[in-house]
């Protein structure tokens, strides 16, 4: 025990002297909790900017302006000219331009007095223009639904129709669930999944530079060794998680709603399991150079098709079956259930189970076929 | 605490008829030898002659296809925890924990074993006094060999492998290694120790052992195996175009002349007598030998006599 203690307090003295690998495994995980926050806050309330240009220039365009200034998301800029508004656009100033036809308010005038007397005509008595840009296809889609429901609305009030039928929408999660509260335990799980898995590279280093060797000619237990590295990574998973937590609890007021205990222990059943999966990749590679590869290629589509940042509904089905096989999908689907209430991928206790037998996979594999020199 | 089996006088290791093979290539292929208390013995041979894997199934890294090693009374195959207590390795690794301080690293080897010298007197033994506080990483060369042969006596060890510990190092720094080593020789420590340069094992090596190809081709003394191999010394001196070679060739001792580079080599059983004759044979035309001396066969010469090659290729 005493061993342990004392190679464990080495392991880490050798962790936190090594600037690098403090920024890749608490900075890192920090400027992309605050990152993603800072977009995913910002998308919360989106403008638009909407050139305004009115070519009657009456009293009734004039409450149309008014009636569009209304809606909160929309910030109108007077334009003089179609192609004044056009050139704003094209610079990337505006994302629509929406242009009142000359001769509006007397078309509209004429139209409501020949109403009261015949029937409705079939089709409009005027139109607006609205120009905007496909390329930036949500924004446009977008803006075309909003100018669509002001001037639905603005025709009821020119007829005089009754609004019969409406919609309220609500959210459907119990709690409100912020695109940052997404992130943040999907962020906990990706550097957790880091750091198990880049524990391969400092394994196979050892192994290289004959530090393994070195240690198998004293009377150190094998176990001591890799109980040592287990602890270190184990609780640079805690501080990790911490920091992380913090951020999202202090900058984006992300709770936990679920069992502090419960949290604790993903945690560590999550790095163990990633450990796990380092030591398999240790096995494997010989080279420190060939473990730093293989481990930045394992991580992309551990991070990618696991929903932890891309949601599985936007995949398609192949990539969706590649993702439910992995590890990381259920440790993030885990951590968002207790932390966030987020919908479930699978019930809790088959994210646990799923992850225990991975880690019992992995354990099998490396007692296999891990080499120490 | 595993009782000493090593009585006085009998080997610290006894290897007998070791064989150890990876698939075809046989690394060690039926090799004896015994190395005896306080002896500092020296594995010679080239890269992939089957050095490192004897040392390895010495120090217990290594378990053997066949045949008997043991030591310091244990037998490797049963017994390597006990082994491992007691014995000191050096190994080819540039830093354990880089990032640690000297002090640091010594105590944790020291926390490796149950029985350990204080960290301090470790640290003047070698000299590591005014780089103790710093870390692995900023030590020089010299000083990082200094420190691992420092880690292979944290636990006062009776017996010491010494894995080409000079490999690298600048002229400087291996003397003051190699007077590490005759220290370790005068309190009575026994090594085993492997190098590259005889010159090295001609220093510090009691007895040395040439390996080749996972065999023991010669074993003795330096000396021993000098003489065995040339019985012949050579003389060297500047030509002196007035003796002709047949003169010198019928100088007493001489049984053979040879010319490199303007300098005239006459190879002798007897310099003495060779000697006053070339003086002799010189007066007489009027001259005198110049740049006159005496070679003995080294080491080296005994290598490649044996092997065919050059120790260092």
């Amino acid at each position: 025990m005493r061993t342990l203690l004392r190679l464990t307090v080495a392991n880490a003295r050798s962790f936190v002297r090594d600037r690098a690998g403090m920024f890749w495994t608490l900075l890192f995980p920090v400027v992309f909790v605050l990152l993603f926050g800072l977009i995913f806050s910002g998308a919360q309330n989106p403008r638009y900017q909407i050139g305004w240009v009115d070519l009657d220039g009456s009293a009734a365009s004039a409450g149309l302006r008014q009636a569009f200034a209304r809606v909160t998301v929309l910030d109108l800029t007077t334009e003089t000219t179609e192609a004044a508004g056009r050139d704003a656009m094209r610079s990337g100033k505006l994302s629509a331009v929406l242009v009142v036809p000359e001769g509006y308010g007397a078309a509209l005038a004429a139209a409501s007095a020949a109403a009261s007397t015949t029937a409705a005509p079939a089709g409009p008595a005027v139109s607006l223009t609205l120009y905007t840009d496909p390329s930036q296809q949500q924004t446009s889609v977008t803006i075309q639904q909003i100018i669509g429901q002001v001037v639905g609305v603005a025709n009821q009030a020119l007829t005089r129709t009754p609004t019969l039928l409406g919609v309220q929408s609500k959210p459907l999660n119990t709690e409100n669930i912020s695109s940052t509260a997404y992130i943040v335990p999907s962020i906990l799980a990706m550097a957790l999944m880091q750091l198990g898995l880049f524990g391969a590279i400092p394994l196979v280093e050892q192994r290289e530079k004959l530090i393994l060797k070195r240690l198998g000619a004293t009377p150190l237990a094998r176990w001591t060794l890799v109980g040592s590295n287990v602890l270190v990574r184990l609780v640079i998973g805690l501080v990790q998680a911490v920091v992380i937590l913090g951020i999202g609890l202090l900058l984006f007021n992300v709770q936990i709603l679920g069992s502090l205990v419960l949290m604790t222990l993903l945690v560590l059943l999550g790095a163990s399991t990633f450990i796990a999966l380092g030591y398999v990749v240790a096995s494997f590679v010989r080279t420190e150079e060939a473990a730093s590869q293989t481990t930045s290629i394992l991580q992309f589509p551990l991070m990618f098709l696991s929903g932890i940042f891309f949601p599985f509904d936007i995949m398609p089905n192949f990539m969706r079956a590649v993702g439910a096989a992995m590890p990381l999908t259920y440790l993030g689907d885990a951590m968002r259930q207790v932390m966030v209430n987020g919908s479930a991928f699978a019930p809790l206790p088959v994210d646990i189970a799923v992850l225990a037998g991975w880690l019992v996979a992995c354990l099998a594999i490396s007692a296999r076929f891990f080499r120490w020199q | 605490m595993a009782e000493a089996r090593v009585a006085v006088g009998e080997p610290v290791i006894s290897v007998g008829d070791l064989h150890k093979s990876y698939g075809s290539v046989k690394a060690v292929d039926g090799i004896t030898f015994e190395v005896g208390a306080g002896e500092i013995f020296g594995l010679l041979g080239p890269n992939g002659a089957g050095k490192t894997t004897t040392i390895e199934i010495l120090e217990g890294l290594r378990q053997p296809d066949s045949g008997e090693a043991r030591v310091l009374g244990f037998d490797v195959a049963h017994n390597p925890a006990a082994i491992k207590e007691r014995i000191g390795v050096q190994l080819q690794t540039t830093a354990l924990y880089p990032r640690l301080t000297v002090r640091e690293l010594i105590d944790l080897f020291r926390s490796f074993y149950r029985r350990s010298l204080p960290t301090d007197q470790i640290v003047d033994a070698l000299d590591l006094r005014e780089r103790v506080n710093a870390r692995t990483m900023e030590l020089s060369g010299g000083q990082q060999q200094r420190l691992s042969v420092a880690l292979a006596l944290v636990n006062d060890p009776e017996l010491l492998f010494l894995d080409e510990p000079t490999t690298g190092l600048d002229p400087q720094a291996r003397r003051s290694l190699w007077e590490v080593v005759g220290g370790l020789r005068r309190r009575g420590k026994s090594i085993l120790l492997t190098t590259h340069y005889m010159e090295e094992a001609e220093e510090l090596c009691d007895r040395v052992a040439i390996m080749d190809h996972g065999h023991i081709l010669e074993m003795g003394t330096v000396t021993e195996l000098v003489r065995r191999r040339f019985q012949e010394r050579t003389i060297h001196f500047d030509a002196i175009p007035a003796l002709g070679d047949g003169r010198l060739g019928s100088l007493p001792g001489v049984r053979r002349v040879a010319a490199e580079d303007g300098v005239t080599v006459l190879y002798t059983a007897d310099v003495p007598a060779s000697i006053g004759a070339l003086l002799e044979a010189a007066t007489s035309v009027g001259q005198e030998p110049r740049n006159l001396h005496i070679l003995q066969a080294s080491l080296e010469d005994v290598f490649l006599a044996l092997t065919g090659r050059a120790l260092r290729d």
